[in-house]
This record gives structure tokens, sequence and C-alpha cells, in this order.
């Protein structure tokens, strides 16, 4: 089977939809009798909640109902828990703590839902939750992750010991050992500080209650359509059939959008099935500030130990991880840190502790990255400064300690995200690191073209680093495919999409298999009542779990075509190929018959199925990885530093990426493009910053600043295809990879730019001010 | 938020003691203060106005006076609620004797702010509550000399307060004095004077004069 449309930068299905304003949003759905919802949020961090006086906001005309935590009666309970717990090895802890529907008794961050007026509109809605009065007893706000577990400290959960919500040490070798063998031992401090995922569109649901159906149907703005509907017919005493979760068009979701109970997810629908109307609830932006999960908060205590020729021996890092008030995702954030600390490098020995800390901060889940980024900047960081100790070059550190081609599948003989073995499946990063440093004229930049800025007394720096990105984990996904009488293609599969372009990629997938073009290939995606049966979006796993899937019933549909096919045409499968919508014997084009008309045959409307056969042109199959598939690139920039201003402009960005088979590069450059917005963001812009009273003060766009097109770069793009073994496709995910490395590599390149100021960089983000603090502090 | 500053006042200690205790002197000098009522011994309750940058409300506050030591010093600790936020802090307040019959107020507090105050107005807290501080003073200063003529005099002197549209006029001076620093001002009061001759040059023209 050829090749026609997989790997060619198709356009996308897509776009024409969306861009002429006709797809659907959840705030888009306005049904009849609808109501709408506003929440009551916390403005102080720590509180106990001791009484609730809703009298005046029900008087209010147009208030509906006004619900509490006590309004819920038994229906209220904590989100479902998201992960397993870990494996009962030594010395784990794990103190799971679900966020709330609405809060009972005790607040744990600004912004945590008090309680929810249904009205007429929104805007009663709003006004009408300014008039509840809550009494409560503020407590003093657990914000510094240090202080957090301080024998002293304040509990934020009052039931437990301490502020500890988790704890792992793995361990890989003998780290002492090594460190005592080695010539060059680094230890240093980093800090890595929290960003928000920001997606264009904010949050919303929309909850339907059928009274005569008994049907709930919830349009929501989620990356798990099909968890969410699991979820709430568990909850609420539901059949699954009686529950239709639709995941519509998505303006960007970057992870928190993930299953997670929000607060607003349990709320929204209990309240339509009570008061038997639709109900609509939409984020407003400040609210997507304090009430959308958020990540990135670590501090790092981290050591490499190296021979004098640069071989790294091992890596002890201990680290801290801010979870904010809950820990819905318990470890998945820091153990996918620790899957990263050891970076693309063949490192033999390795100590790491994990310490979860609860904060009285926003939850933190999962954002492009979900700790990889990490786990790169430190690994990367201690490699750059290993370099300056040793005199030697940042390419030639890098090289000398690659995991070598002929080592894969590589086993790294500590557990993953999913407490599984981790393993990276296939990996080649010699050619890359060579490529990128040629692409960007890498010794040329530093023997030419930085002494001649530097005489102009222009401050430009480079920077150059790799990186692993585990992507693609299961469970499993699946699909059905139908050809349909028209001899269009109609594709069901239960991930839910933000902007991927799946209905691009995937009907590249299934145009190539039965042989029609892909504008002809419909999917739909992310609606229960379509196919119900996967988990979602996120992990960089669509391009690898989903497509594989979609590939298998693609497969299964085309081994129906060809043996319907042959019965009419009077010819044996081999000789029969598909194309265009018409399968015909190869060598007598006229002996041919539209998939279509075939499809009719397939499903008769008098004579029998012959037994043993299914009716139609219809496949279902699914895909489940061994283990996740990883993927890894380098990524080089040249950067200018104004050091009168501290304002920095990115002169040149190479990426080389190695994601495994390409499906689609114009969509893969598209992810790349995205994720390095959100790197720039969390290198140089992007920062929550929260007050010792964990009041988060820049909650607005115009104080928390995401890079704009002025701040991006051209970003020059080589692919680089190590197919991955562990699924047919040979995909690999890319979603994330392009946020990951560039705190790591801003830093490197900031730190060249400056070399006359013996920078030493150990956190991110920076921002002129900070980059100006740290400059004159070294006098 | 720290809040320090000191203040000189152009009358004895006994009589600025006795205006800070006066509630019905504070609230000229809170700026959209609309009304303060003792509740108790030492404990005030009221409603104010407050505007930072794009944060506007009504916050029902209370205010109790504590270590009094007359009239020397005091503390005073501030509980302020609205649809906006809250405002927490608490503060002491130290009047020395100086010659010339002034007094100096050395004040320092510890000011918690919550809500959209904070996440929204947070840029501008700072600098609104100290324009706010400063104009509150001045406020209390014109009130004292007031009392200290009438007294000298035998004749009542009157006194008007500030209205709260010229307090939000001075905060918003005092706020775009801050943004822009006085090299800049220069700039843009320069630039503004060109336009304006500019504009003028072309009426001229326009009206064949």
């Amino acid at each position: 089977m050829t090749k026609k449309y997989l790997g060619k930068p198709i356009t996308r299905n897509e776009d024409p939809q969306l861009l002429t304003g006709q797809a659907l949003f959840v705030d888009d759905v306005d049904l009849p009798d609808m109501l709408h919802a506003a929440f009551l949020r916390s403005d102080y961090a720590h509180a106990h909640l001791k009484s609730i006086d809703i009298s005046a906001a029900l008087e209010k005309p147009g208030v509906v109902a006004v619900y509490t935590a006590d309004s819920m009666g038994d229906d209220w309970a904590p989100g479902p828990p998201l992960v397993s717990p870990p494996p009962t090895v030594k010395d784990v802890v794990f103190n799971s703590r679900r966020q709330v529907p609405l809060v009972k008794d005790k607040i744990r961050h600004v912004g945590e839902a008090i309680a929810v007026v249904i009205a007429e509109n929104r805007y009663i809605a709003e006004d009408a939750a300014e008039d509840i009065l809550v009494d409560l007893e503020p407590l003093e706000a657990v914000v510094d992750l240090e202080a957090a577990l301080k024998p002293d400290c304040i509990l934020i959960h009052d039931d437990l010991e301490s502020n500890l919500a988790a704890q792992l040490v793995q361990n890989k070798g003998d780290y002492q050992a090594a460190r005592e063998k080695a010539d060059l031992i680094i230890k240093k401090h980093f800090v890595i500080e929290r960003g928000a995922a920001a997606a264009m569109e904010n949050r919303g649901i929309v909850a339907d209650w059928d009274v005569k159906s008994q049907h709930l149907t919830v349009w929501d703005t989620t990356q798990a359509p099909i968890p969410i509907r699991n979820g709430l017919a568990a909850r609420y005493g539901l059949s699954e059939r009686q529950v239709r979760v639709i995941a519509p068009f998505i303006g960007g979701a970057f992870g928190p959008k993930m299953m997670m109970f929000y607060p607003e997810e349990l709320v929204i629908p209990w309240a339509a099935i009570k008061l038997g109307r639709p109900v609509k609830w939409i984020e407003d932006r400040r609210e997507n500030f304090y009430a959308t999960t958020q990540e990135r908060i670590q501090i790092h205590e981290a050591e490499i130990a190296l021979t004098s020729e640069g071989r790294v021996l091992g890596i002890s890092d201990q680290f801290l991880h801010d979870t904010g008030a809950y820990d819905p995702y318990g470890l998945t954030i820091p153990l996918n840190t620790q899957s990263h600390l050891l970076g693309v490098y063949d490192i033999p020995n390795f100590t790491s502790e994990i310490k979860v800390v609860f904060t009285n901060k926003v939850i933190s889940t999962p954002v492009r990255g979900a700790g990889r980024p990490q786990g790169v900047y430190a690994i990367e960081r201690l490699l750059d400064m290993a370099a300056k100790e040793l005199g030697m070059d940042k390419v030639e550190i890098r090289k000398l300690n690659f995991i070598p081609p002929d080592a894969f599948p590589y086993e790294q003989n500590y557990i993953d995200q999913a407490f599984a073995p981790l393993i990276f499946d296939s990996g080649n990063y010699l050619p890359a690191i060579e490529k990128a440093a040629e692409l960007i004229g890498y010794e040329q930049f530093l023997k030419v073209d930085q002494p001649r800025y530097r005489s102009e007394g222009r401050h430009v720096g480079i920077g150059i680093v790799a990186f692993p990105e585990t992507t693609g984990v299961g469970p499993y996904e699946g699909a059905r495919i139908t050809i349909e009488p028209s001899g269009k293609v109609s594709v069901a599969t239960g991930v839910g999409t933000q902007g991927q372009g799946h209905f691009t990629t995937f009907a590249q997938i299934v145009a190539d298999q039965v042989g029609v073009n892909p504008r002809d290939v419909n999917l739909v995606t992310g609606d229960t009542a379509e196919f119900h049966w996967g988990t979602g979006t996120f992990a960089s796993r669509g391009a690898v779990v989903a497509a594989n899937a979609i590939h298998a019933s693609a497969k299964a549909v085309r081994k129906k075509i060809l043996e319907h096919a042959s019965k009419h045409l009077g010819a044996p499968e081999g000789e029969l190929e598909i194309e265009d919508g018409q399968v015909r014997v190869a060598d007598i084009p006229r002996m041919s018959i539209s998939l279509g008309e075939l499809a009719e045959l397939a499903n008769p409307l008098r004579g029998a199925v012959e037994p043993g056969t299914e009716p139609g042109l219809e496949a279902t199959a699914y895909f489940g990885p061994q283990y996740g598939a990883t993927a890894f690139g380098v990524h080089s920039m040249i950067l200018e530093v104004d050091v009168e201003t501290m304002t920095v402009d990115i002169l040149r960005y190479v990426v080389v990426e190695d994601c495994g088979t390409v499906l689609n590069p114009l969509i893969l450059e598209g992810q790349i493009h995205g994720g390095i917005s959100m790197g720039i963001g969390n290198s140089y812009y992007e920062k929550l910053v929260y007050d010792d009273n964990g009041q988060l003060l820049n909650a607005s766009l115009a104080d928390y600043l995401i890079p704009m097109a002025t701040e991006m770069p051209y970003i020059e793009i080589e692919h680089q295809e190590t197919p991955s073994p562990l699924n047919p496709l040979g995909s690999k995910g890319v979603g994330e990879a392009g946020a990951i490395p560039v705190p790591a590599l801003f830093a490197q390149a900031l730190e060249n730019a400056l070399s006359d100021y013996d920078l030493e960089i150990r956190e991110t983000p920076l921002s002129p001010n900070r980059l100006y603090e740290l400059l004159t502090s070294k006098g | 938020m720290k809040l320090e500053g000191e203040y000189t006042f152009d009358g004895p200690r006994e009589q600025v003691w006795e205006l800070v205790r006066d509630p019905d002197v504070l609230v000229t000098a809170l700026p959209g203060a609309k009304s303060l009522e003792q509740v108790g011994e030492n404990e005030y309750e009221g409603e104010m106005n407050l505007r930072v940058g794009p944060v506007a409300g009504v916050f029902a506050g209370r205010l109790v006076v504590s270590n009094e030591q007359p009239p020397q010093s005091c503390t005073l600790t501030v509980e302020g609620k609205g649809k906006q936020g809250f405002v927490d802090g608490t503060g002491h307040v130290n009047l020395e004797e100086l010659e010339d019959n002034k007094t100096l107020m050395k004040y320092e507090g510890d000011v918690q702010v919550g809500g959209k105050l904070a996440s929204v107005g947070q840029r501008l807290v700072d600098t609104a509550s100290k324009s706010i501080i400063r104009q509150g003073l001045d406020t209390m200063n014109k009130a004292l000399v007031a009392r200290v003529e009438a007294r000298e005099t035998g004749e009542k002197v009157d006194f008007t307060p500030p209205s709260e549209s010229e307090f939000a006029v001075s905060v918003a001076k005092d706020m775009a004095g801050e943004a822009l620093s006085s090299t800049t001002l220069k700039w843009v009061v320069g630039a503004a004077i060109v336009i304006i001759l500019i504009l003028v040059l072309v009426l001229i023209n326009q009206n064949g004069l």
C-alpha cells in the first residue's frame, strides 16, 4: 500500500469551518429555557468557613437557585482519584486529597468555589453572588515550599501530620560510589516557577437534563470526555448510556482541561438535573487564573558527578514539587521530572527524591511539558556548568554522554509516571545535534560572529540543548470507521480535539488505507454518543495511541473492502487496488466498483448476510502500546541582550525534531511553534506571582505576560525520523516537545551573551527586572 | 504590604491627638468615606468608596483603636470587606512634639489586600495607598489649622473637606506622577506644548488671521 497522503503537508480539513465561524464551541450552545451560573469564589487563600448566608442572593429577581456544599447533601464528595496510588515501595508516602465541588468547611486557595448562583442570565447571577455573605476565619497562608514542610507550619489538611502530599525515592546504580570516584562534583540549587496554560478559550460547561428521556447531555471543554461521562454517571447514579458528554471544538487546552472533575464539572450537571433546566457556565479570564489548574513550581538540589574528561558518572537530585491545595494527579508531574533528569544521556548512577508539597495555591496538574521542562532544565544546566568548569565545548560534552544508537531499547532501571519501568524505545541523538549545530552555524558563530558582535558592543550569545520527550502512553484508544453509501468515510474516535489538527492527520491515515481523498473523510472526536471507549487527549498521545487505533481500524475496513470487491469483481484480492474511491483490478481498469456501491452491497435490504460476516464496510479497532514512545530533539538559538533595558531579541531559532514517522509536517511544525512560544514564556515572561498571603497578584492578561508575535522568532525546523518500534505507524508524540527545552536553552544562550558578566542562571522564568538584579548583584 | 512614613502637623500634640480620635474628622480625612460610626468605646464601623485603578467599589470596614497612650501613640486595626475584595491592616501611630508648636506623626503598618483588589489592582495598590494616606493627612492638617485658628481668634473658622471627586483627581495625579519618571514627564509636557502650538498655528491659518 502506498503512502499517498501520510507524511504530506496537507492543509487542515477543519480550517474552513473554524475560520468562517462555523465551528461549535461550548459557549455557542444556546438551549431554550437555559439558565446561567456564576460562582462565588474565595478572596482568601486559607480560612475556616463558618457560615454562609444566601438569603439576600435568593431574593434578587431572576435568581432561580443558590447552592452551597450543604445543598448538595449526599451528592457532595471530593473528585474521584485520577491516577492509581503508587506501588507500596519502601518509604513511599502518598496522601491523596482531592478538590471538592463547593467548599464545606475549609478554604484552601484563592478562587476556590464556595457557592453557585443559578439565574436567568449571567449578569443577575454575578450580581447575586456578590450578595452572598460568608463568615470565615482567615488563617495564615502556606505559600513557600520549604516553609510548608517545617514542623511548626500550619496545616492545610488538618487530618495530616504535615503538608507533605507525597514522597518517593528512586535509585539507579550507586550514586554515592560514583561520587567518590568522580573528579568533579557540581551542586546547584534550581528554582522553576509557576505559569498558566492560558488557553485562548477559557473553560465552559453546558448541562441539559431531559426529564422525559431521563438523559443528561453535557457540553464540556474537556480533553477527556469519556472519563467525564463515566464519572458523572457513577456519581449521580445514572447508567453510562444516560449520559452523553460532548467536547466540541475547543480553543486550546494544554493540560488543565484534562479529566479533573473541576468543581464546575460536578456542580453544573448536578444543578441541571435538580432544576430540570439547562444550565450554562462559561469561565471568565480572571476565574481562569485562579480556578483552572497551573504548573511548574519545583525547587531542585541537583548534583552532577563527572570524570575529568567530561563523562557523567551520576546525577543526584532532591526536589520539592508544589501541588497546590490538592493533589488529584498524585505523582504524575514529579515522576515525569525524574524521567527527564537524565536527559538523553547514558548515566549509570542516579538518586532522586521527590517531595510533593501542599500549599495554599491553585492546584498543580500537567501543563504542556508536565514536569519534563523541569527535569531537562536541571540536567542541561548542570552539563553547561560542568562544561564551563572543565573547559569543554557544550556540544562536545553532550555528544560524549549521549545514549549510543545501538543501546535501544534503553532501560533506565527506574519507574515512570505510570509506575512502569522507564524505557526509551528508540533514539539517534548524534545526527540531531550535528545537524542543529550545522544549521545554526555553531562554530562559525563562536569563532567569527560573536567576536564581531562584541567589537560592536553587542551582547549576542548562542545556546544548544538536547532533550527527550516521553510520549504516547497507554492505556488505549479506539476508533470506528464506516464507508458510507455516498462513498465518503466516517470516522469516530474517543479523544477530544483542542486544535491539534486531528481532522486532518487522522483523515490522511484513513485515506491511504481505504483509497479516498482526505477531504472525503469525516471525523468525529470527543462525543461519547459517537464513540465511548478510550481516555483522552493528553501526554502527547493522540498521534501515537489514537492514530494507531485509527490505522488499525482503517486496515480492518480495507480488508473488508477487498473481500467484498474480490467476490463482486471475481478477481483475487491480491490483484485489486483501491484508489480515488474505486476498487479495481490492477491491470484491467474497467473492472471496477466504487466504494459507495460496495458499501450498499455490504448492507443489503434483501437476502441474508452470510454467517460469520458483519453488515456494512465498517470496523472498530483499538490500540494500546506496550509502553510510551520517546521522542527527542535539539534546539539552538542565537539571542541578543540589550544591557541597557535587559530586553532580549532571539535572532535565530533552529529545531531538529525527531518524533518518529512524520504524519503531517505542517501540523507537526505548528505544534513545535506553539510549544516554543510557551517555552519562551516560561523563560522570560510568564510567571504567576503569589504574595505571602497566597494572593495571586497578576491575575489578568495585562499583568501576566504571554509572548506575542513580537517576541516570537522565525523558527527553522529540520525533521529527523527514527520510527518507534512500538506501533505500526512508527509515530511518537510532539504536542509538548516545543515547550520542554526552551528555559534551559534560553539560560545557556543568555549566559553566553553576557559572558563578560560571569552570570550563572539557576532559575526560570527570568524577566528584564530579574536579569538586571542578577547582573547588578554581581557588582 | 508595608506602609510607613511621617507627617508634620502644624499644631500642638494634644490637638492632633484630639483630631485623630474624632470620628467626624477621620471621616473627612478618609477619601471616599461615607460614614464612620462609633459602635464601642474604641470601635468604629463605616463605609468607604475605594477606587484603585480598574477596581472600584464600596468597602464596609471596622476600625479598632487599641494600646492608647494619650496623647502619644495608639494602634489602629482596620478590617475592610467589599465585593471587590478585602483590606486588613494594623498600624501604629506615634506623635512627637516638635518646636514651634508642631507635631511629628510617625506611622508604620502592615496591610493585606485580597480578591480583585490584589489580583487586578496590585500594580496600583502601593501608590494609591500612599497617595490616600498623604492626602488624608493633608486634610487633617487643614482641619487642625482651622481649629487652632478658631481657638486663637475665638471665632469659628470654616473648614470644608475636599469632595470625593477632588480626592480622586489628586490620587490619579499622584499615580500618573509615579508612572512617568520626571525625565519622561518633561518630555511628555514638552511634546504636549509643541502639539498645542502646532494646533494653534493651524487654527490661526485656517481662520486666515
